[in-house]
């Protein structure tokens, strides 16, 4: 048996059968969730968002055109619900890496300090570096979709992931070396 | 080939969309230089992040909202959920054609012909004139929206809160028309678009309070969880007992009060 594309789930929701969502949601909940969680750093906050998008999709079901990649669309509606939610509650306090607390490498496994080291990196990157990054190796976007969501040329899309790769690289190797001395 | 170049081949062949000679290219220069390979190397090491899964809460309340949604809509009789397809051209001559319709797009007529006449009959006519012409279309264009909301249809309806949103100042009878349509419409979507509208008009002390008293009144899910996030959106702090009091209510859905909740807490 093959899965129904998302697109032909969406149309039926659109159309009225809202119970299709379900396999939507069961389908995008975690991709979205985490590309929320790894750009806030907040989990509850992140399952409020992923609920949000859900919402909006049933609100706005009638604006989705048949021949709209599901993918993209979705990930606009998730972008905007972020820009939405941070333009009504500011935030108070960034989450700067001082904060979090202090890595004991001795007894851990070397790659569980190198995933965390990662996630310091990843958060010390500015916001829009982060975003790209995680679209596009964690949401499985593909360059031509990230280019339309951001509204921005396809090599721009590419200048932009490698410069967010070389400053994510920088700030672990800055990181590493802290750990190290 | 410098890095400058390869920098450019770089984000492709991270997504493995280069051709195998641009792949064999990028490769060579990988292995002399160790820049580059390190900008590969994090790439790689980012699949190390783990996955994270939501609480296994986040599946029960998208299935309340969900619910709370299919009852709101299945209160709703066939014209509702069929309302995109009634919102057809032949559905606007149709209303175009009704005694209303017709008694209002003549008067717009009339309205525009005296205007044109007007203008043709001096080179320069008096401003006051002018005036009162832009007064009267402006009427026509009220009296459009208020037929619009007492039509039978709610795309018609629907329609007339569009058309209330193309004016900047709101009419007293057209707000007032459309705090009616938000109270007491009985489509989900005409009330949902009639909030939208009042949304912009948040200055008016009414359009407030109206909004407040529609959160006891409600009872579809959909429309008391968008009230709910508008009064959080105008940071409304004395909409906080009217939600203390919304929760309390018995059969209230639990995605409701999880909502109201929430709002409570942001607008302490």
């Amino acid at each position: 048996m093959t899965l129904a594309p998302d697109e032909d789930l969406m149309l039926q929701v659109r159309d009225g059968a809202g119970e299709m969502l379900g396999v939507l949601f069961d389908r995008y909940q975690t991709p979205l969730f985490n590309f929320y969680s790894k750009l806030t750093g907040d989990r509850t906050l992140s399952e409020d968002l992923v609920q949000e998008v859900f919402l909006r999709i049933l609100k706005y079901r009638q604006s989705y055109r048949p021949g709209t990649p599901f993918r993209a669309w979705i990930y606009q509606i998730a972008r905007n619900a972020r820009v939405d939610h941070f333009r009504k509650f500011p935030r108070q306090t960034a989450l700067e890496p001082e904060m979090l607390p202090p890595v004991v490498p001795s007894d851990s496994a070397q790659e569980q300090q190198e995933v965390e080291l990662l996630r310091r990196a990843l958060r010390m990157l500015p916001e829009d570096k982060r975003e790209i990054l995680l679209l596009c190796r964690f949401q499985e976007l593909k360059y031509e979709e990230i280019a339309a969501l951001l509204g921005c040329e396809l090599n721009t899309v590419r200048t932009r992931i490698h410069r967010a790769l070389q400053e994510l690289r920088k700030s672990f190797h800055q990181l590493t070396k802290g750990t190290a001395s | 080939m410098k890095c400058e170049q390869i920098s450019e081949l770089l984000p492709d062949y991270l997504q493995g969309s280069l051709s195998p000679d641009q792949r064999r290219t990028v490769e060579t220069h990988l292995e002399q230089c160790a820049d580059c390979s390190e900008e590969v190397a994090i790439w790689q090491k980012l699949s190390l992040l783990p996955v994270e899964q939501p609480g296994p809460a986040s599946r029960a309340r998208f299935e309340a909202v969900l619910q709370a949604y299919q009852a709101g809509r299945s209160n709703q009789p066939a014209h509702n959920s069929q309302w995109r397809k009634r919102f057809s051209s032949w559905n606007v001559f149709h209303w175009l054609r009704s005694p209303l319709g017709a008694a209002a797009w003549s008067a717009a007529l009339l309205a525009i012909g005296i205007f044109a006449g007007l203008r043709l009959a001096g080179p320069k006519p008096p401003s006051p004139d002018l005036a009162a012409m832009q007064s009267e279309l402006a009427n026509m264009k009220q009296l459009v929206v208020l037929s619009m909301l007492q039509q039978q249809s709610a795309s018609a309806r629907l329609e007339g809160v569009t058309w209330s949103t193309r004016d900047q100042q709101l009419d007293p009878r057209v707000l007032s028309a459309l705090l009616h349509t938000l109270r007491y419409d009985p489509s989900v979507d005409v009330r949902l678009a009639a909030l939208d509208a009042l949304s912009r008009h948040s200055a008016q002390p009414q359009v407030r309070s109206s909004v407040v008293s529609a959160l006891q009144e409600q009872q579809s899910p959909l429309v008391q969880v968008a009230l709910i996030d508008q009064l959080v959106e105008w940071h409304d702090r004395d909409a906080r007992p009217h939600l203390e009091k919304l929760r309390q209510s018995p059969n209230l859905n639990p995605a409701v009060r999880q909502r109201a909740d929430r709002a409570i807490s942001k607008l302490n």
